[in-house]
């Protein structure tokens, strides 16, 4: 099926339309029955539907991304915990002392003191 | 029947059949989204919207390392290692895995619990690290699984453990700081809700996502010195051990601003294994919450009284006949022999009772202990120096001691003789050592306190307010003459003890103990409370200790049991801190 497509203009003038002004009519000698408009009404609602549900997934795939960070952060955070409490336990009083360095250290023998 | 079917007919059935079918679908989509609307968004909600609490991270608590905060209590992350027998495969394998890589924390009987296949649960190790967790996992065992939790880890063991307290299973702090300040140290969990997906992912879409964060607890930092402790607690050990003693307790403080360094009690435990104690008594902060009659060392805040209202100087005389009556009661010198008209700082000397029942009734009319006398007294103990009340410090359990008021029927002259040498009258360790920091520092009464401040959210140290302080609760004059008279009591006769050029001060207490409210003979109390550290630069004592030894039918005495731990600390005290000698 294929349409002739040929358009008229012609300038119209209304009387309560402000003066000198021109204005246009588009006619198409197309004519649309009431099922190709229901089905391009169905058409247009699908095609919003489409672009709706893209745009959700789309969201939806970067919670999966944000949650994939946020677990990272999470194993990072754990790690650096673990960190913190090994060099706690690495620098506590009782390590320092049993240390090899601290077990070489001997009670000094004089004090002098600088004048204030 | 004969239809005649017009042009334009078939469209207008479709259409009408349309109209009919889309009509019918209204109607139910306006019942379904529209009258049950409610019932069903329910029900999604039901199956899609999670609420997720986030849990917020209990604070750290620090002591002081000199000047630099350290880490005493962190979290740690550990995990509970559990198997589904029902489904398990390779059981040897499961058990060998286990037991290598959890040790100790791995539950005995592996193999029975494994066999339990009609349980769907079976813890098999606890207290995981994260690194044994992975090691496991890296096994890829079927039928195992993990549960992360979070538990308080003390690198420093059991250094300071009644300060700190614990944490128990239900996440509550209990005892020391951990109960004190646990509002302040468990924060605020978070909240969020979300429609996930079947994986309970949360996805950010809907209106009725909720993220609010939980807020950490605050990362408290301590006044306690992490060396000052460990020292107390080491020369505290080693004087229960040379004298037989089973109970002791040493209390560190700074007489400049009531910060305490170190509050040091033996038997004590491990934090981390409060549930092995058979001992409750052990988590208490005996120094806090274990009032007694404090004895002689009462006798210098007696005489910073009378020196402070100006009814006796240090050189003051009075005539001892090793007995003294007031009332119906003799009162006797437990050190007898230092009769005649002698100074009160040979009374101090020689810690003779008479002496200090003098000084109460020259605070009367100078023959009894008047109404007046009493008055005084309480006003300055009880009021001013804060004797048998809370102080407020930061550690849970204090007790607050007593004082009997004036007005009390118990309140007469019997009662107030006693309470000038220290009997008659409970008081706290960190009650004492802060009446007494007050009578050595000039006359400044500073709230004895552990706070020393909080961690911010860059790592940075931010120093808590002061707490307010009490001026001129004595005068500076009377502090300097009775912190003179507290020096010579020690010099006349354990100078040769203290580190040469230093100013060292300090009074013995030997306190008689109450069984059943009868005083019991062969049970004593020995304390040590004296100030050291003040050098060249003429600021005042830099410290003041606290000692106090006990045990059960045991006979302690201050100056034989208590003092050589307080020596002991002191000259330790001087090297810390830096102190440069006089001269």
């Amino acid at each position: 099926m294929s349409y002739t497509r040929t358009t008229q203009f012609r300038t119209q003038r209304r009387s309560n339309w402000n003066r000198n002004q021109n204005t246009t009519r588009f006619a198409s000698n197309v004519k649309l029955g009431p099922v190709t408009h229901t089905v391009l009404v169905a058409l247009m609602i699908t095609v919003l539907g489409l672009i709706y549900l893209t745009q959700a997934t789309r969201a939806s795939s970067y919670d999966y991304e944000a949650q994939a960070i946020d677990t990272k952060i999470a194993e990072m955070a754990t790690e650096k915990t673990d960190l913190e409490v090994e060099n706690a336990r690495l620098t506590a009083l009782e390590s320092v002392q049993n240390s090899s360095v601290a077990r070489t250290m001997t009670e000094p023998s004089e004090t002098n003191y600088a004048s204030e | 029947m004969n239809l005649d079917l017009t042009r334009g007919g078939r469209p207008r059935i479709l259409a009408f059949l349309t109209l009919a079918i889309m009509a019918v679908f209204v109607v139910r989509l306006f019942y379904l989204q529209v009258i049950q609307h409610d019932y069903y968004v329910a029900q999604a909600n039901e199956e899609q919207l999670k609420q997720l609490v986030i849990p917020a991270q209990r604070g750290e608590i620090y002591a002081m390392n000199g000047d630099t905060p350290v880490r005493l209590v962190l979290n740690e992350t550990v995990y509970t290692v559990f198997a589904d027998p029902k489904i398990v495969e390779e059981p040897e394998k499961i058990i060998e895995t286990i037991q290598r890589v959890a040790g100790g924390n791995a539950r005995s009987g592996l193999d029975a619990l494994l066999a339990k296949k009609d349980s769907r649960y079976q813890i098999l190790a606890t207290k995981v690290t994260r690194k044994q967790a992975e090691m496991i996992k890296k096994e890829n065992l079927v039928g195992i699984g993990f549960q992360e939790a979070t538990q308080r880890v003390y690198p420093e063991g059991q250094l300071a453990a009644q300060t700190l307290g614990f944490v128990d299973g239900e996440g509550k702090g209990r005892y020391g700081v951990e109960a004190y300040l646990n509002d302040r140290l468990v924060g605020t969990p978070g909240l969020l809700q979300s429609v996930t997906d079947v994986r309970n992912v949360p996805l950010t879409i809907g209106d009725n996502y909720i993220n609010k964060p939980a807020k950490d607890g605050d990362n408290i930092v301590l006044t306690i010195d992490r060396n000052v402790q460990a020292y107390a607690e080491k020369a505290l050990a080693k004087g229960l051990k040379d004298t037989g003693a089973t109970h002791g307790s040493v209390m560190v403080m700074d007489p400049q601003s009531g910060k305490v360094m170190a509050m040091a009690n033996l038997p004590t435990y491990k934090p981390a294994e409060f549930n092995k104690v058979q001992d409750a008594a052990a988590f208490n902060n005996a120094t806090v919450s274990a009032p007694y009659e404090p004895g002689s060392d009462v006798k210098t805040m007696t005489m910073a009284v009378g020196l402070d209202k100006g009814v006796v100087e240090p050189k003051s005389t009075y005539n001892n006949t090793d007995y003294i009556k007031v009332e119906d009661r003799t009162i006797t010198n437990a050190t007898k022999g230092q009769t005649g008209n002698i100074t009160f700082q040979h009374a101090l000397n020689y810690s003779l009772n008479t002496g200090f029942v003098t000084v109460a009734q020259r605070l009367g009319d100078g023959k009894n202990i008047t109404r007046e006398a009493r008055d005084t007294m309480y006003d300055y103990f009880h009021n001013k120096l804060n004797l048998g009340r809370l102080t407020g410090i930061e550690v849970a359990g204090e007790a607050p001691g007593t004082i009997i008021p004036p007005t009390d029927v118990d309140g007469g002259a019997v009662r107030y003789s006693n309470m000038a040498f220290g009997q008659g009258m409970d008081v706290t360790m960190v009650q004492a050592c802060a009446a007494f920091a007050t009578i050595v520092n000039g006359g400044t009464y500073y709230t004895p306190t552990v706070l020393a401040g909080t961690i911010n959210e860059n790592g940075g140290f931010d120093p808590t307010q002061k707490k307010p302080a009490k001026y001129d609760v004595i005068s500076q004059s009377a502090s300097d003459k009775v912190r003179k008279m507290i020096h010579d009591a020690r010099s006349a006769f354990y100078a040769g003890k203290d580190r040469k050029g230093y100013y060292i001060g300090g009074k013995t207490g030997t306190s008689q103990t109450i069984e059943n409210g009868v005083y019991v003979d062969n049970q004593t109390v020995g304390t040590y409370l004296g100030y050291g550290g003040e050098n060249s630069t003429g600021t005042g004592p830099k410290y003041v200790i606290m000692v106090q030894v006990s045990g059960k039918n045991m006979n302690l005495q201050g100056a034989k049991d208590a003092m050589p731990i307080f020596t002991d600390i002191s000259n330790w005290m001087i090297d810390y801190l830096k102190l440069q000698p006089k001269g």
